[in-house]
């Protein structure tokens, strides 16, 4: 029954790793601007990270599928796809050669995707534990306890 | 222009009257002087009307008129529009005094220029001249002009109305009914020039509809003193609805750079380093978008110099390089020198800067420096550093060439990998098919050891892979090769390639043949690089300094697009030689890769444009890799390279007079001195958007232009390129039109500015160009791809002259060449426009773009053209060329693109 306390603390560990990766990705973008870093070292950079990225977004979008939570499969699910095909259109890496010209759209784009990361934090701080509280509200409900969360996050 | 219009017929007045209508500014003054002038036009007709008229006239153009540079008092310029009398001129001349002399009202143009010796109506002549060439030209042989009588020369009637309506002073308040009954009369016989071709097609066919319908009604004399028109209506009356090529613009002279700019301000530097494509900058953001073409310039920084026009060599030694602390600006001509010397204002960010003891010196009561006239770099619009030890990372690299040789019988096996670490200066060679063309390097003196070596490797090159049967080429694993061998120093690689890569990594599809792609979203991706391994080494050649020159040979396809890429990130340049056959092209080649290797070349190179405050540069175009936002990379970079960029306004409205600009270009000699080359030049900023037509630069405007086509051939499909250019076109035109639409009927007739009176042709041009022109089937996709590349680095002039080749007769001088002297033989030789109506059958013509020579043999050549040539005509054609072009001895300065096409009949 603690399974999906288990699967709460991974999708939010993934989903911070997640956070934190695209996060130093917008930050060597800005370095480079700045004019901090050279184009070669910061493309390595954000490329050597751009396929961890995409992998662990997969694998936290299948964790829901494999649990059973179709509503947060569903919701991360689009941008699974999207990387996919960035990935296979063979898009989905900086390139040096023309960095700064795609620096804008690059940076707007993983703004945007944190944004949408942020979302899903969101969603998993409010979905499992909810998912979560009802289980332990149904037992503790049988022990006689009462939850206070419970009326107002079942609902 | 000084060899006259030979495409012009002698008939028409103006052929000898008119001033070259290419040169406006030289061009006026002998017109100015016609005695009608002075009297003709009463000062107060305000010609500011007509560019501002949404707006009073006098202190409109007051502010627009871009001030002297150095803070003056701007009251010259927003004196009251009365004629000021003709005062001392100021020190600095002001900018755009030519083009307010034409243009605007005289007043003030006058007490600001100095070499000005003109009554003040000067504005009136241009009235005769700017359509000298597109209206004028051919008058006379109008076919059924229903004016009052045919033989009416030309300039009568524009001088004539003139007269007639000068006198009242406000010509414009009066409107149509003060126009004199004689003016109505000669009224058809000038605005209906044998009917004209459009330059823009849909234009053309619009008003075809309406020829002539309403006659114009504006003043006559304003409206021709603004702009030129090409009427585009037929003729009433003529049955005959062709029109006339003849009267259409041509830029027979090739490119003029425009001399207002360096004529406002003379410390600029030279036009051929740095050109604007308008000399005057808008002021605010919404002037910027409505002038519809690119705002930018083209950089130049090497190019070639004169002996009397070198640019001078500065070496502050101990002192440093003296540079503004904030924006890091190289002291120019036009900073400025206060507080008794002991302080500079930067010109571009206006940040006072201490002057170090060594570099200080006295001002006079002017307050300008006493030694000024002996430092270069204040008197000096373009100047070089020697560059201390904090310009380096790295001790000065000696030059470097490395040669990567596709040894191939037709495109044979392994792109075998031969290095050649040289001195500089010397001169391998490709092979194709196996055949081998060693150049002996005559420049050279001391035959050092290697030299030996290399040599004797060549010698026996061709013998070692005699017998080769292999097909494939390993280009990818020998590029790899290549680059470990030069990142320790950098230099310069050249790569002879003759098939397409096919083993190990790098290998590349055949991708060029399918049709089907032609015309769908894909289409694009055809020409960008296939496999990203290219950018990746691109970018690590870049990284490590190393130039990529790739000499293209093969008849099949070879997949220049990803091939180029490596040249295109790195400074370098593709030259392509299709279906190479050394008999024919091997002059070509020995040319262009001794250019290659003996032009100056700038190793290891940074290059960075700064501009003032409130401008900024937003997009680079050309070969080079951005090092950061604004520093390009340029490994290797040469005389033969240019730099477009486009400006953009980062503040609304722009406070300053005058935004300067200043290119810096760090780089090794040749000789291995670090040095740093800078070129400063200012412009005026306007807030009025006729001024910013007058000042364009139609050479700078082509240039961006193309190169702007270029790189959006690579993310659309040709069609979309060439309505993108047509459009830019139109939008321009048309806002211009906008401008006079006002206060002229302009029904049935094309207006242009006389700066861009060619800009149609150029883009018409650009359209029909290899790489934009038609679809599959119309070029090869390799060749597509190289000459874009081509025309991604060539320099203004290159370009425009690739655009519009010169066409040239040369069989009567080749009866006389032997007494003829070279030079006379090269200034009297008219070129010809590039009309199926040039070509006799009976003559023998050279078309030269710049890249090769076309020779068109009429076929009712004279025998005795022929027997100059010493050959009859049943033995090889490229016999005939090359000796006749030896009996040509153009070879001087022709021979270098040495590629003949063929064209007999």
């Amino acid at each position: 029954m603690y399974w999906d306390l288990i699967l709460w603390i991974i999708a939010l560990v993934s989903n911070i790793a997640l956070l934190a990766i695209l996060l130093y990705q917008i930050i060597c973008l800005s370095d480079l601007e700045a004019d901090y870093m050279n184009p070669y070292d910061s493309s390595s950079k954000i490329n050597s990270l751009v396929v961890p990225e995409f992998i662990l977004q997969g694998v936290f979008c299948a964790l829901f599928l494999v649990t059973g939570h179709r509503f947060m499969f569903l919701v991360t699910l689009p941008l699974l796809v999207y990387h996919a095909r960035l990935f296979s259109r063979g898009a989905h890496l900086l390139d040096v050669t023309e960095i700064f010209r795609a620096l804008s759209h690059e940076k707007k784009y993983r703004v945007i995707k944190l944004g949408v990361y942020l979302c899903f934090i969101f969603l998993v701080i409010v979905r499992c534990p909810a998912d979560t509280v009802s289980i332990l509200s149904i037992f503790s409900s049988e022990h006689g306890e009462l939850d206070i969360r419970s009326p107002f996050l079942e609902f | 222009m000084a060899t006259g219009n030979p495409g012009r017929p002698a008939a028409s007045p103006f052929a000898a009257a008119s001033p070259p209508a290419a040169s406006p500014f030289v061009a006026s003054a002998p017109v100015v002087t016609t005695p009608d002038g002075p009297s003709v036009r009463p000062p107060p007709v305000s010609g500011s009307t007509i560019t501002t008229p949404f707006s009073s006239a006098g202190p409109m153009v007051g502010t627009s008129a871009p001030p002297p540079f150095r803070p003056g008092p701007p009251a010259g310029f927003v004196r009251p529009s009365t004629p000021a009398p003709p005062g001392p001129p100021p020190s600095q001349v002001p900018p755009a005094s030519n083009q307010f002399q034409h243009f605007s009202t005289p007043q003030f143009s006058m007490p600001h220029q100095p070499p000005l010796s003109r009554p003040p109506p000067v504005g009136f002549p241009n009235m005769a001249q700017p359509p000298a060439q597109p209206i004028m030209g051919p008058p006379i042989q109008l076919p059924g002009v229903p004016g009052p009588s045919p033989p009416v020369t030309f300039r009568p009637p524009t001088q004539t109305p003139l007269a007639q309506m000068a006198p009242p002073p406000q010509p414009y308040a009066q409107g149509p009914p003060a126009q004199t009954p004689s003016y109505h009369a000669l009224q058809p016989g000038y605005v209906q020039p044998p009917p004209h071709q459009g330059m823009t097609g849909m234009h053309a066919r619009e008003h075809m509809q309406q020829p002539f319908s309403a006659p114009p009604t504006g003043s006559m004399q304003d409206l021709v003193e603004d702009f030129n028109s090409l009427s585009l209506g037929a003729v009433p009356g003529s049955m005959d609805n062709a029109l006339d090529p003849k009267a259409l613009p041509r830029p027979l002279e090739g490119d003029v750079e425009p001399k207002a700019f360096s004529e406002m301000y003379p410390l600029n530097c030279n036009p051929k380093y740095l050109r604007l494509t308008t000399s005057a900058i808008p002021n605010s953001q919404s002037l910027a978008s409505r002038w519809h073409l690119p705002l930018g310039a083209v950089v130049c920084p090497l190019a070639e110099a004169s002996k009397e026009e070198e640019v001078p060599i500065v070496n502050f030694g101990s002192a440093g390089i003296i540079r503004c602390r904030r924006c890091r600006t190289y002291v120019n001509p036009y900073v400025t020198f206060t507080d008794g010397g002991r302080k500079w204002r930067c010109n571009l960010c206006a940040l006072l800067n201490e002057v170090s003891g060594d570099y200080f010196a006295q001002l006079d009561a002017t307050g300008r420096r006493i030694d000024a006239d002996q430092r270069p770099e204040l008197n000096k619009g373009s100047v070089e550093f020697v560059a201390p030890t904090e310009y380096m990372v790295r001790p000065p690299m000696p030059p470097l060439y490395f040669f990567l040789i596709d040894v191939s019988v037709s495109a044979v096996r392994s792109g075998m990998l031969e290095s050649t670490l040289t001195q500089p200066q010397m001169m391998v060679v490709s092979d194709v098919d196996d055949v081998f063309v060693p150049l002996p390097d005559d420049l050279l003196v001391n035959l050092s050891e290697s030299r030996h070596v290399v040599e004797s490797f060549l010698d026996s090159l061709p013998t070692m892979f005699h017998d080769t049967m292999n097909v494939e080429s390993a280009f990818g694993p020998a590029l790899k090769a290549a680059f470990m061998v030069m990142r320790q120093l950098g230099g310069k690689l050249l790569i002879f390639q003759n098939s397409l890569p096919s083993i190990g990594v790098g290998r590349l599809r055949l991708r060029g043949d399918d049709v089907r792609v032609y015309g769908t979203d894909k289409e694009h991706s055809l020409r960008v690089a296939e496999d990203p391994f290219y950018k990746q080494m691109a970018a690590d050649f870049s990284k490590y300094q190393i130039g990529v020159n790739v000499y293209a040979f093969s008849d099949k396809y070879t997949d220049l697009a990803s091939l180029g890429t490596l040249s295109k990130y790195t400074g370098g340049q593709v030259y392509f030689y299709p279906s190479f056959k050394s008999g024919v092209q091997q002059d070509k080649l020995r040319h262009e890769l001794g250019r290659d290797l003996t032009r100056e070349t700038a190793w290891e190179a940074v290059m960075r444009i700064r501009c003032g405050k409130g401008v900024r540069f937003s997009t680079y175009h050309g070969n080079f890799m951005l090092r950061s936002t604004d520093l390009l990379a340029l490994p290797a970079v040469d005389c033969d390279k240019a730099f477009a960029m486009q400006l953009c306004l980062d503040e609304t409205l722009l406070t300053s007079q005058t935004v300067y600009f200043q290119v810096a270009l760090l780089y090794t000699a040749s000789c291995g001195e670090r040095r740093i080359r800078v070129h400063t030049a200012a412009a005026p900023v306007v807030s009025d958007l006729g001024e910013m037509y007058r000042q364009a630069d139609t050479g700078a405007l082509v240039s961006v232009l193309s190169r702007l086509a270029i790189e959006k051939t690579l993310s659309s499909k040709l069609d979309d390129t060439r309505t993108y250019l047509l459009k830019i076109i139109v939008k321009a035109l048309k806002e211009y039109r906008n401008l006079h639409a006002v206060q002229h009927r302009l029904a049935g007739r094309m207006i242009y500015p006389e700066s861009l009176k060619y800009l149609p042709l150029y883009v018409l041009a650009l359209c029909k160009s290899t790489p934009l022109r038609g679809g599959f089937a119309d070029v090869q996709l390799d060749e597509r791809c190289a000459v874009g590349s081509i025309l991604m680095t060539l320099p203004v002039k290159s370009l425009l002259k690739f655009l519009y080749p010169s066409l040239i007769r040369v069989d009567e001088f080749l009866l006389k060449a032997s007494s003829l002297d070279l030079q006379d033989v090269e200034k009297s030789i008219p070129r010809l426009p590039l009309t199926s109506q040039s070509l006799d059958p009976r003559g023998l013509y050279i078309f030269d773009d710049g890249l090769r020579f076309v020779i068109w043999i009429g076929s009712m050549l004279p025998p005795e053209v022929a027997r100059s040539l010493n050959v009859d005509y049943s033995s090889d054609l490229s016999q005939v060329l090359t000796s006749m072009n030896s009996c040509l001895l153009l070879s001087k300065k022709y021979a270098h693109p040495l590629f003949f096409s063929h064209y007999a009949y």
